[in-house]
């Protein structure tokens, strides 16, 4: 744009990150830009810049109270509808975050995804953890259903290393970790959970995956780096 | 005003734990600050509301994003706000890259006067807008507080197009050499 020809430089580049921040940019500049952001750390400082100085103008958003229906038709998106795919919806969100995240993982206790239950109290049970570990690409996600008494491992991503395979466990407390059994990285798979390691799931199960020899850890405890570990709280 | 935000920081940080409690203490402290964004942006009720649920919907499934210590709590639940209005607003499908970018924000430079972005920041803002013409400072809020469109700013301001974009953009850089003062 000629009558710019005066903006160059950092000085462009810093204008163009506050109209992103302001909105102003075309639909096709505005994704443009979000890839540059993404891998620009000086950018982001930048719009990190502005978000934060044009924050300071918040305060003009003037209050004004909430209309009553609100809350209620949250609490049952929320709460109430959480058997029926509401997890599944999370998932695409578990993916977005990834991006940023090392690993992820996450582990769903007591959900019945074919059955809608009306009782909110019902999903008292249900549990959620997020799993991640520094400088490990490994992202999974784990479902657990109490009626089948399997943990569904999805693989988000994640490669199968030569020579090597991948082990989970399950940690209760301050107890030894309790091997889970091999999981295989690229597929969906279904893990039986055995009786010893049943008695320690709940809220505040931790569930890791290492890295082991062929054929898993050959002392029974995991010998190799930890690739995604997390706690399950309820949800 | 400054136990407010740590309570605010606390109550984001307990969602993220899945906490439902303090989703409910959270909503309850701060949906007419957000309703106030969506109405203002959106300038519909219906849309306003039905704006402010999603965004709920997507502050608890991303708490775990606010870094304490960087964004203010407030203006980063504002930012979520904001930024889905602007998406309903340009009736564009949901821009989940750029919540993520928002989200981002916080860890996104060692900018330790982030974490102040309250008072000072107002004044700050403030003050810099007053020393661009009067015109153009109102352009900057209109885009911010409004979400409007360079179109839309060219037609308020009665200037063609491209000499909006100019006017803009000329007036980010002072701003941007006085924010940084």
């Amino acid at each position: 744009m000629s009558e710019d020809g005066d903006i160059s430089g950092m000085d462009e580049d810093s204008v163009r990150v506050a109209e992103y921040a302001l909105g102003l940019l075309t639909p096709d500049e505005h994704t443009a830009m979000g890839t540059r952001l993404r891998t620009d750390r000086l950018l982001r400082t930048e719009l990190g810049f502005w978000r934060s100085r044009l924050a300071g103008l918040d305060t003009q958003f003037a209050e004004t109270p909430a209309p009553a229906g609100v809350w209620p038709r949250l609490e049952r998106r929320l709460f109430a509808d959480t058997a029926r795919g509401g997890w599944w919806n999370s998932l695409a969100l578990w993916r977005g975050l990834s991006a940023a995240a090392a690993a992820v993982a996450v582990i769903a206790i007591g959900v019945n995804i074919a059955t809608p239950r009306p009782d909110p109290n019902a999903f008292a049970a249900q549990l959620v953890a997020a799993l991640s570990a520094q400088g490990s690409n490994v992202q999974v996600v784990a479902l657990y259903n109490a009626q089948t008494g399997q943990v569904r491992l999805t693989t988000i991503s994640g490669e199968a290393v030569p020579d090597k395979d991948y082990e989970l466990w399950a940690i209760e407390g301050a107890n030894a970790p309790k091997s889970m059994g091999v999981i295989p990285i690229n597929q969906r798979v279904d893990v039986p959970v055995k009786s010893d390691v049943l008695a320690g799931f709940g809220p505040g199960v931790t569930l890791a995956i290492t890295l082991e020899p062929k054929g898993g850890s050959p002392t029974g405890g995991p010998t190799g780096p930890v690739v995604a570990a997390g706690k399950a709280t309820p949800i | 005003m400054g136990s407010d935000t740590a309570e605010i920081a606390d109550l984001i940080a307990r969602c993220a734990l899945r906490d439902r409690g303090a989703f409910r203490d959270l909503y309850g402290r701060t949906s007419a600050k957000l309703y106030g964004v969506t109405l203002r942006i959106l300038k519909d009720r219906s849309e306003a509301e039905e704006a402010l649920q999603e965004v709920y919907v997507k502050i608890w499934q991303r708490a775990d994003r606010y870094v304490p210590g960087g964004f203010s709590p407030i203006s980063w639940l504002v930012a979520v706000a904001r930024n889905h209005s602007l998406d309903v607003l340009r009736a564009r499908k949901p821009r989940s890259d750029d919540i993520d970018l928002a989200l981002d924000v916080a860890d996104a430079g060692p900018n330790p006067e982030q974490a102040a972005v309250d008072s000072g920041e107002r004044s700050r803002i403030d003050n810099c807008l007053g020393q661009l013409d009067g015109e153009k400072a109102d352009a900057v809020r209109g885009a911010y507080l409004d979400g409007f469109s360079y179109e839309e700013l060219a037609a308020r301001h009665k200037v063609p197009l491209n000499t909006m974009r100019t006017w803009l953009r000329r007036s980010l850089m002072k701003l941007r050499e006085c924010l940084s003062a």
